[in-house]
């Protein structure tokens, strides 16, 4: 009921010279930032040549044949272009599309569960993915296939836990209440597992505890295509379910008076979610807060339609993973620190500030 | 309009007019809301089918069935502070094409629907700064906008206070009639559903067990037969409907105590307002009461027939005549007590104490004495005489209602 | 009454292209330009060197190397050592190293490993938490040698992904040693030196072993040993001595210097034994390691050390760690000796 809380309560939707003047400043932003992200290499190489180099890649030769300065040696030239080409592109990359992509599957959760602290880590998708690893690592699949199975053990842990999720709603009914419940349940039990692997394979848990802090290591053309691939697979039909989503936040039970087939979309939804979630994981391991706080700046920013919430969650997410990973290579000099721990770090202070900044009925994504 | 549905309700079947709005009554667990539920498609069917507009709905998929069925719920927990207008064009989606966007036409019909609902001021404003009855009404506008030939209400009025519950019902009368849509709505107020609704449709466990305009449905009889409630039914002369006072559960009426020897019931003589706080107190405390012989107009005779007490009355200021005072006998043959009020008796109603001479020897009598005889004595000592008589006979003297009431207490344990 | 049928909306067309669409359009332009030259970097196979060699590495990896590399990097001390020796010195561009905050190269090398070879820290390459990629391709190498310490995944992506062909030296025993100086003199071209290196190694082993046959003839029980690398303190979590389970180098050196470690029927290659079943096992003596921060003083604060018969009686002997844990010919042409002389004063150095 309407109490003096609400009169304070900010406007529904913010204008939309507001919104316009925002979105404008995050693409300008995320642009700047993806134009400077190269230039921390982990190896130090000259600015001037770096943007040399990769006005000379983007114009394939035409521009600026010879990158480096006079006094470089033709090995460390072409070991500069090496870097910047083979891997810290890539490596930008796959923070700006496993970054869409967890932001992407956390608004789609939070919409599907009607539940602001829904993300993919709650409801044990990424546990799955790292237990998924986990199982590589323990049976020790040939050196020669390692490269292509760990990547997709992890997606197919983090797919089955979806698949679980699902499934138990079928025989345990499919209320948000259920799928939330097995969700969080399922995080733990896989978390469970996974102490258990690592007690009797301390060799793996070193690679293990990699995993569960998260990284962007080993980025390469060929997986950033595949996490593309996932991403426009998920990407396509859940930006076209934004209006679904609005329904759905009415209650499953109004949803359905007004014709949207509350169990059916609330299944495609989870699915895509969990691929979406599944092919971030498989390459990033566990990056957490990314997918709970881009859709919370959204929905404050642009207000509640989630036509808006989900495509603006992945562009969030984007820049978000890619701000963090810049400043996990920035904050301590020489060391990259990895960038799950780097995102818990900056999202936390970050939820904090949001919810006092919205003391009363904050919690409930009143404005937010 | 037709619904019918099986299992929980045995075959339901409900007709409404394009205009009409008809409430739907019942006591808990009646069915009302697992009917409404039923025609939603929120209720898996085991058995039966439920027929919307003479087609099963279950070949419908939910878009189908939302273009023909629109729901006000009873209340809605929006998590998100959404715009009103943005609220009301949600009811348009079943219209939306698959992949576009809402059209020109979907914002007008759904700003009408929110003017309809009297709340286009406020359309850019959120839903949690609104009041719960115009929260209600915004639900009520969604439906509206949701351009469906049939509207289905669940318990409308349940969390508002009177000044919106009559608000939301003379607006969705009102639109009923304008849009020439049909209404059925889930009301637990029947004098609501009375005033407000053009048929009455009562559901008893699962069936329907009355279906017409309200001042034909409600009677006595059906309240005591559906709601277990003993009530007094009057006429509202505003709106010409009947509206009711609930009197009591019949619970508490079969809590009645039995009487001394366990038949028959208590029997009042009085007149002039003398038996009227007796019956009253007899009534509450679950006796079955008779009362006599009263002349018509008489204060006692309208307690009487508030309390739903059967009396045998005289014409005003007439002796009590021969056929009055049989019929009287009669009810005093068949009470197992008596109690006698402290009345004026006048040569008019001399008859009463007459007609008691004998009784104590056949029955408790309580004689309820406030001040002397004497005061009440209009007819040259006659009465003072009958009275004295009847102490002499055995019957029992009392001061007051209370001790009347206790000493009839006392003799219920005693024949227990 | 009028049954309307529900009202059928004809879809008209609406006002403005839907954002999603237009962001699905834009995704799927990008997703094109990305898979093109995914295509292009990963698709390329990775050409054979001309007159390249193909060894088998100590893991059963077939690789082949580009002939007489002049850029390596070296990502295991032990196999510094050996590089060292064999006169390759010059041949490696790049060494392993913690963070430039745990102290760079010195995290891995002591100051007379630094000063001796000449290391600096612009040969970084860190290995952990993973092997930095930057850094490797910065120093341009033609051929990485490791040990298992760098990841699987790290391997598969320096070698495929990279196409920088990487070979893993990890003995597990002594005898492995000479193995891998053979191999490196393969693959360097260095073969005399190499022949001369492993030699050396023999004859220590050789006599090594003699020596250890002598005393089985004598019917004394060989004296029971613990070997350890580093103690977790009493009070910690889980306070205990390292040490090495069977199938590692370290078991190979106390078989070789002619002892029965206590940790005999251990199922894992690194573990910790417990104060209580080193207590059980008393030891006739104790082998610790010092160097790099761990000194007597962290083994003093290990469970139950005071009480231990072998320390009790001053058969508790610390020496330089590397020693220990690098298999690598420094363990055999020095360490081998100073352990031999330290449990067997009376058969060796034979007279």
């Amino acid at each position: 009921m309407a109490g003096p809380a609400d009169a304070a309560a900010p406007s529904p939707t913010p204008s939309r010279l507001r919104r316009r003047r925002l979105l404008a400043l995050t693409f300008l932003g995320g642009a700047a930032l993806v134009a400077l992200s190269p230039l921390l290499s982990g190896v130090s190489i000259p600015s001037t040549t770096v943007f040399r180099i990769l006005a000379n890649g983007l114009s394939f030769g035409g521009l600026y044949p010879s990158p480096c300065d006079a006094g470089v040696s033709a090995t460390q030239c072409s070991a500069w272009v090496r870097i910047i080409w083979q891997s810290t592109v890539p490596t930008i990359l796959l923070a700006l599309l496993a970054g869409a992509a967890l932001g992407l599957s956390g608004a789609t959760l939070q919409g599907t569960f009607r539940n602001p602290l829904a993300d993919p880590y709650l409801l044990g998708l990424s546990s799955g993915g790292t237990l998924g690893a986990a199982i590589l690592f323990v049976f020790n699949v040939g050196l020669a296939q390692a490269n292509v199975a760990l990547p997709l053990f992890a997606f197919f842990g983090a797919i089955a836990t979806g698949g679980l999720i699902l499934l138990s709603a079928r025989y345990l009914g499919g209320s948000v209440e259920t799928l939330l419940l097995v969700g969080v349940a399922l995080a733990n039990l896989l978390s469970a597992i996974l102490s258990v692997i690592l007690l009797f394979n301390p060799t793996g848990s070193a690679q293990v505890s990699f995993w569960l802090l998260g990284g962007l290591g080993g980025a390469t053309w060929g997986r950033d295509g595949i996490v593309l691939g996932g991403l426009l697979l998920a990407t396509g039909p859940l930006l076209l379910l934004g209006r679904e989503l609005n329904v759905l936040q009415l209650g499953s039970d109004v949803a359905q008076s007004l014709g949207v087939d509350a169990r059916r979309i609330r299944t495609r939804l989870l699915l895509l979610a969990s691929v979406a979630t599944a092919v971030a994981v498989a390459f990033t391991g566990i990056i957490g807060f990314v997918g709970l706080i881009s859709p919370h700046v959204v929905r404050r920013v642009w207000g509640p339609d989630y036509r808006a919430v989900l495509p603006g969650s992945a562009l969030v997410g984007a820049t978000f993973l890619l701000a963090a990973h810049d400043l996990s290579g920035l904050v301590v000099p020489d060391v990259v620190l990895p960038v799950g721990l780097f995102t818990a770090f900056a999202g936390a202070p970050f939820f904090f500030f949001l919810l006092l900044r919205h003391r009363r009925g904050a919690f409930m994504g009143e404005g937010l | 309009m037709r619904l019918g549905g099986r299992s929980v309700l045995h075959r339901v079947s409900l007709r409404a007019e394009p205009g009409e709005l008809v409430a739907l009554a019942g006591p808990n667990g009646s069915g009302k809301t697992t009917l409404i539920r039923a025609a939603l498609g929120l209720v898996p069917i085991e058995s039966g089918g439920v027929e919307l507009f003479g087609a099963p709905t279950a070949e419908l998929t939910a878009r189908e069935r939302a273009r023909r069925v629109a729901w006000v719920p009873q209340e809605e927990a929006p998590r998100d502070n959404v715009a009103l207008r943005e609220y009301v064009l949600y009811g348009r989606y079943p219209h939306l094409a698959p992949f576009g966007g809402e059209t020109a036409e979907d914002r007008a019909l759904a700003d009408r629907a929110l003017a309809d609902v009297g709340l286009s001021d406020r359309a850019h404003e959120g839903i949690r700064t609104l009041s719960g009855g115009e929260r209600q009404r915004l639900l009520l506008g969604r439906a509206l906008a949701q351009g469906s030939s049939l509207l289905l209400l669940d318990e409308p009025t349940a969390h508002l206070d009177i000044g919106h519950q009559l608000d939301i019902l003379e607006r969705v009368q009102r639109l009923v009639r304008e849009r020439r849509v049909c209404a059925v709505a889930a009301l637990h107020d029947l004098n609501l559903a009375a005033r407000y609704a053009d048929r009455l449709a009562v559901l008893s466990r699962g069936r329907l067990v009355a279906d017409g305009p309200p001042g034909e449905v409600l009677d006595a009889a059906l309240l005591r037969e559906v709601w277990g409630v003993e009530a007094v039914l009057k006429r509202d002369p505003h709106s010409g409907q009947p509206y009711l006072l609930p009197r009591r559960t019949l619970d508490a009426a079969r809590l009645a105590r039995p009487l001394p020897g366990g038949r028959g019931p208590v029997h009042v003589v009085g007149g002039g307002g003398a038996a009227s706080p007796l019956l009253r107190r007899l009534v509450d405390d679950g006796w079955t009461v008779t009362t006599g012989a009263l002349p018509l107009l008489d204060s006692d005779t309208e307690t009487a027939d508030e309390l739903g007490v059967p009396f045998v009355a005289e014409i005003p200021f007439a002796t009590l005549s021969d056929d009055v005072r049989e019929r009287h006998r009669r009810l005093l043959d068949a009470a197992a007590l008596v109690v006698v009020a402290p009345f004026a008796v006048g040569p008019t109603n001399l008859a009463n104490l007459e007609d008691l001479m004998g009784r104590p020897a056949r029955g408790p009598v309580i004689l309820v004495d406030d001040g002397g005889i004497a005061r009440r004595d209009f007819t040259g000592g006659r009465a003072s005489a009958l009275w004295s008589r009847l102490e002499a006979e055995g019957a029992e003297r009392v001061r007051d209602v209370e001790a009347a009431i206790r000493r009839l207490g006392e003799l219920l344990s005693r024949s227990a | 009454m009028s049954l309307s049928a529900p009202s059928s909306s004809v879809p008209k067309a609406p006002r403005t292209i839907p954002v999603a669409l237009f962001a699905v359009a834009l995704l799927l332009v990008a997703g094109a330009a990305i898979a093109v030259t995914a295509a292009y970097f990963e698709l390329r196979s990775p050409s054979t060197p001309p007159g390249a060699i193909t060894i088998t590495d100590d893991v059963g990896r077939t690789v082949a190397v580009p002939p007489n590399p002049h850029r390596v990097v070296v990502l295991a001390p032990s196999t510094m050592d050996s590089m060292v020796r064999l006169g390759l010195r010059d041949r490696v561009v790049g060494i392993d190293c913690g963070t430039t905050l745990s102290g760079g190269i010195s995290q891995d090398y002591n100051d007379s490993q630094v000063s001796a070879w000449g290391l600096t820290n612009s040969m970084c390459v860190e290995t952990a938490p993973s092997v930095n990629l930057p850094q490797l391709l910065n120093a341009s190498p033609e051929l990485v040698l490791a040990s298992t310490i760098v990841s699987i995944a790290d391997v598969e992506e320096m070698s495929v992904t990279y196409s920088i062909p990487v070979v893993m030296l990890q003995p597990s025993t002594l005898g492995g040693i000479a193995v891998d100086v053979t191999l490196l003199g393969e693959i360097f071209g260095v073969g005399p030196a190499a022949s001369t290196l492993v030699g050396q190694l023999q004859a220590v082993l050789g006599t090594a072993q003699q020596l250890v046959t002598n005393l089985s003839f004598t019917g004394a029980p060989l004296p029971t040993l613990l070997l350890t690398y580093y103690a977790s303190p009493d009070g910690s979590p889980a306070p205990g001595y390292w040490t090495y389970g069977p199938g590692t180098f370290g078991r190979s050196l106390i078989e070789f210097v002619g002892a029965a470690s206590i940790a005999a029927s251990s199922a894992l290659p690194y573990f910790e034994m417990s104060g209580s079943q080193v207590l059980s096992a008393q030891p006739w003596a104790v082998i610790y390691g010092v160097g790099f921060g761990v000194t007597l003083a962290t083994y003093q604060q290990g469970p139950e050390w005071s009480s231990l018969t072998a320390v009790q009686d001053g058969r508790a002997w610390g020496i330089d760690s590397n020693l220990l844990t690098e298999p690598d010919p420094t363990m055999v042409l020095s360490g081998l000796p100073v352990l031999l002389a330290l449990l067997h004063p009376d058969v060796y150095p034979p007279r």
